[in-house]
C-alpha cells in the first residue's frame, strides 16, 4: 500500500488534485471578502472581528498553499498547511453540526449568492453536512499521504533484507 | 522492504507560507479597494443601532415594538412577546400591513435568528429608508435566549 503511494503517478495526482481544489476555492473568497465575511460569521465558531480575520487570511493560505502544491514546489510543507486547514474545517463543521446552527453555504467555494436560486449544488452538498465532513477527511488523507510519503525516486530509501550469514 | 515514510517537515517554510499568506490577505484588503473593515462585524453598517439583550428587555418593557425579521413561518413558532412579523423576503406586504402601529411605536427593535443573521440589519435598513428609527438586537434570538428572556411559544395561525 505504501509503495502504490509512494508511486510518483499517484503523488502527482494527489498533488494536482488538492492544489487546483484549494486554488480554485480561493479566487471567489479574494474577489468576494464581504460575503465570505459573512459566511465565517455565520458559522459562529469565532466572533465577528476573528472572523474578518479568517476571511482575509484564509483564501491566501489556501491560494498559496494550493499554489505550492500545484507547482510542486515545497510540496511537503504545502501539504501540511492544507492539513492543519482540513483538520480546522472538520472540527468547525462537527461544532456547528452539534450546536444545530443551519449553515446553508458553507463558504467551502463560492461565497457570492447566486441573482437566482439554483439547483445546482443541492443544498446537502452546499452546507454544513456529513458531505462536508466526508469530503474534508477524504482530502486529510490525501495531504497527509503528501506529508508522510515519499515518492519513488526521490530520496526514499530502499533496504535490502538482512540475508542470514552462510555457513 | 521499502521505507517510504518520513515525518521531516521543514517547520521554517510551513511558518514562511503562513506568514506570507497573511501578509498578501491583509496588503489585499487595505490595498484592493474592496476590503472589509476589520474592527467590526460586517453586518453593521453606518447609521445601524445594537441593542444587546437585557436593554432590549427593559425596552419591551417601555412599550419598544419588536419585529421580527425571520420568515413568517419562524414567527408563527415562536416570538419574543408581542413582536409583529416583519420578514425581510416579504417585507413590502408585511410592512404594508404593520405600518400604522409602526408609526405610533414609541421605540422600534428588529431581531432575527442570530448566528450571523442578517435579515434584522436589512430590515432596520428598510425602515430608516422609510423614516422609521429601529435598533437591532444584537446577536437575534439565541442571544436574547441565552439571557434568560421570554419567548412566546404559542403557535399563531
Amino acid at each position: 500500500m505504501t509503495a502504490l503511494l509512494a508511486n510518483p503517478r499517484v503523488q502527482l495526482g494527489l498533488r494536482l488534485l488538492l492544489g487546483a481544489f484549494f486554488v480554485y476555492a480561493s479566487l471567489d473568497k479574494i474577489a468576494n471578502p464581504l460575503a465570505f465575511a459573512k459566511v465565517v460569521y455565520q458559522w459562529q465558531v469565532v466572533g465577528p472581528v476573528p472572523s474578518n480575520v479568517v476571511a482575509v487570511t484564509l483564501p491566501w493560505i489556501e491560494l498559496l498553499a494550493g499554489g505550492l502544491l500545484l507547482a510542486g514546489a515545497w510540496r511537503r510543507e504545502a501539504a501540511l498547511v492544507i492539513a492543519v486547514l482540513l483538520v480546522v474545517f472538520v472540527v468547525a463543521a462537527g461544532s456547528v453540526m452539534a450546536r444545530g446552527i443551519d449553515v446553508l453555504n458553507c463558504g467551502c467555494v463560492s461565497v457570492a449568492q447566486a441573482a437566482v436560486p439554483s439547483a445546482w449544488p443541492p443544498a446537502w452538498m452546499k452546507g454544513v453536512g456529513w458531505f462536508l465532513v466526508t469530503r474534508n477527511l477524504l482530502m486529510l488523507a490525501a495531504a497527509m499521504v503528501l506529508v508522510t510519503v515519499t515518492p519513488l525516486g526521490r530520496g526514499a530509501t530502499a533496504v535490502a533484507p538482512v540475508q542470514p550469514a552462510a555457513g | 522492504m521499502l521505507l517510504f515514510l518520513d515525518m521531516t517537515v521543514d517547520w521554517k517554510r510551513f511558518i514562511l507560507i503562513l506568514a506570507a499568506a497573511a501578509s498578501l490577505g491583509f496588503a489585499w484588503n487595505a490595498g484592493s479597494g474592496h476590503g472589509i473593515t476589520l474592527g467590526r462585524s460586517v453586518l453593521v453598517q453606518a447609521g445601524d443601532e445594537l441593542v444587546a439583550a437585557p436593554a432590549g428587555k427593559r425596552l419591551l418593557d417601555q412599550g419598544a415594538l419588536f419585529l421580527d425579521a425571520r420568515p413568517r413561518d419562524f414567527w408563527r413558532m415562536s416570538r419574543i412577546p408581542g413582536a409583529l412579523p416583519l420578514p425581510e423576503d416579504d417585507f413590502d406586504p408585511a410592512f404594508r400591513e404593520a405600518e400604522k402601529r409602526l408609526r405610533r411605536a414609541s421605540a422600534i427593535v428588529v431581531y432575527c435568528g442570530g448566528y450571523g443573521c442578517e435579515a434584522s440589519h436589512l430590515v432596520a435598513r428598510k425602515l430608516r429608508e422609510r423614516g422609521l428609527a429601529a435598533a437591532i438586537l444584537d446577536e437575534g434570538l439565541p442571544a436574547w435566549q441565552d439571557a434568560g428572556l421570554p419567548l412566546d411559544t404559542e403557535p399563531r395561525p
